[in-house]
């Protein structure tokens, strides 16, 4: 028999067992749903937090304050050689004209203060924007010490504690997410494996009546190895249905509570890559629960 | 062919089935069985018999590899079965049939399927196993039930049913345990015709049995089983 003819008649047998044992198949199903919930919610909030986290490190910058004396397009200079420096995201050049504007929108601004002046006295500046691996009291500090040797900049600005408690807040959601994904990895594929080794064990007559006639391991637990991806993709599917559903619920619900929260980042959902790889790691973990479980039977 | 009171047949060259001081102990102590050896040649019908517990099943376990010896050496169809992995042994069950005493029928799947599993594991093309399962189902009397599932059909026909499965791949050897425990005399005489149609085709058979009636009227060989002893094998008369 061909490996195309095996695999098809193995995809067979996996489609008459699903249907044989509905309940068995139902409960396998669910279960892998919860556990893909569990782990997919979880998931969610990391790829939001890592998002509030982004939009945070937006704002480890270090502020440039120009001299007076440089025309304009010294100022455009001094921005374009700050944007070669190595650990730069972005620059972005406030002129005069616009930190005043600046400094009059401002809740703390008073507009008064400046009436009596003649001249602006505020500075051009340039405010550089850290790349995320630069986002620390180091890379902050190693900026300044290139940014302080280039003539035409008066004075540097920048906060040492906002730059310090980022990346301690950063470091401890890592931290936290990788102990709670280690230990709700673990338990998910426990549960999912103990899951799948009961419905293979209603099956253990089926099972040793295949051995007792022959039938290789490859034989025996390809069907086995097809239902638990099928019962998987399934779980996983019916798993991103729920978090869409809820997502879109709490988006809804409490649009003012998670604005506060989260300021201007946008809460997301999954994209498409991430929604595929929640139902793809639905099938493996039911494909490697299930082969494990049938060769365990067999032995 | 020999008459009652012949000599014991003893071990040779050629053998499809030859056990070598076999003994098994499922416990410390407590033998199952106990220094046999054996030989049973192409076409052979060698009826085990013996009282409960004597080792018949545990004999027939031995020979198809559920069960290995705790001392002795079993030779099946050229294989030491002590030094199959299990890879070599499923390819051997693949050249043997196999009668349960419970059936042990696939009651998910239809009688045409539980007969097309044993040709489906050798391989045997879609077409070709359909040919093949009808004509078997056809001579076990169970064409016209193809379709059902075992469960419907009553203790005789999943006997035959199981018989057809073990004699569908053509076996080398066939194994039955007590394949007529619960049935009428009528069918009894059909199912033992079946068995004894293989042997003639040059199949090694081995049917364990209370029944001393089949042994008398099939009978070819007779291996008598006590506290797991061999203590009788003998070439008799039969039809």
């Amino acid at each position: 028999m061909s490996a195309r003819a095996h695999v098809a008649r193995a995809a067979g047998r996996a489609l008459s067992g699903l249907a044989a044992s509905p309940v068995t198949t139902g409960v396998a199903t669910f279960t892998l749903a919860l556990c893909l919930l569990l782990g997919g919610a979880f998931a969610l909030l990391l790829v939001n937090m890592e998002r509030v986290l982004a939009h945070f490190g937006q704002e480890v910058r270090v502020s440039a304050y120009l001299s007076d004396a440089l025309t304009p397009e010294a100022h455009e200079q001094l921005a374009a050689a700050a944007r070669q420096l190595p650990g730069v995201e972005s620059v972005a050049l406030v002129s005069k004209q616009a930190a005043l504007e600046r400094f009059r929108a401002s809740p703390f601004g008073r507009a008064s203060l400046l009436d009596g002046l003649d001249d602006n006295p505020l500075p051009a500046s340039l405010e550089i924007v850290l790349a995320p691996a630069q986002r620390s009291r180091a890379g902050v500090d190693a900026l300044v010490q290139r940014l302080g040797k280039r003539v035409g900049i008066d004075e540097l600005g920048y906060g040492h504690e906002w730059v310090e408690g980022y990346a301690r807040a950063v470091a401890g959601v890592r931290g936290i997410a990788l102990a709670l994904g280690a230990v709700l990895a673990l338990a998910t594929l426990l549960i999912v494996s103990n899951t799948i080794r009961l419905s293979v064990y209603a099956r253990r007559d089926e099972i040793e009546i295949l051995a007792l006639v022959g039938a290789g391991r490859a034989f025996v637990a390809t069907p086995f190895l097809l239902e638990g991806l099928l019962q998987g993709a399934a779980g996983g599917a019916l798993a991103l249905a729920a978090l869409a559903l809820g997502f879109h619920a709490a988006t809804a619900s409490y649009a003012s509570g998670l604005a506060l929260l989260l300021g201007s980042a946008q809460p997301v959902f999954f994209d498409v890559t991430q929604a595929l790889g929640l139902v793809a790691l639905g099938a493996a973990l039911g494909g490697l629960g299930s082969a494990f479980a049938v060769l365990r039977a067999r032995t | 062919m020999r008459g009652f009171g012949a000599e014991p047949a003893p071990p040779g060259a050629g053998g499809l089935v030859r056990l070598y001081h076999v003994s098994k102990a499922y416990q410390a102590g407590s033998w199952a069985l106990r220094d046999v050896s054996l030989e049973l040649s192409k076409g052979d019908l060698a009826f085990v018999t013996g009282p409960s517990g004597a080792g018949k099943s545990t004999l027939m376990r031995l020979v198809f590899a559920a069960e290995r010896p705790s001392e002795g050496q079993i030779l099946v169809l050229g294989s030491n079965l002590g030094r199959l992995g299990v890879s070599g042994i499923a390819r051997l069950r693949r050249r043997i049939g196999v009668v349960f005493q419970d059936f042990k029928l696939l009651h998910g799947r239809t009688v045409e399927d539980n007969v097309g599993v044993a040709l489906e594991v050798m391989g045997v093309p879609g077409r070709e196993r359909n040919a093949r399962v009808f004509a078997m189902l056809k001579r076990v009397g169970l064409s016209h039930r193809r379709h059902q599932h075992p469960l419907s059909l009553s203790g005789g026909e999943q006997q035959r049913l199981a018989l057809a499965r073990a004699l569908v791949n053509d076996p080398e050897v066939l194994l039955a345990d007590e394949p007529t425990g619960n049935l009428d005399p009528d069918l009894t005489l059909e199912i033992m015709d079946l068995i004894a149609s293989a042997a003639t085709r040059g199949t090694a058979v081995f049917v364990a049995t209370h029944d001393h009636a089949l042994v008398e009227h099939y009978g070819r060989r007779r291996l008598r089983l006590e506290g797991g002893r061999l203590i009788e094998d003998l070439r008799v008369g039969g039809r």
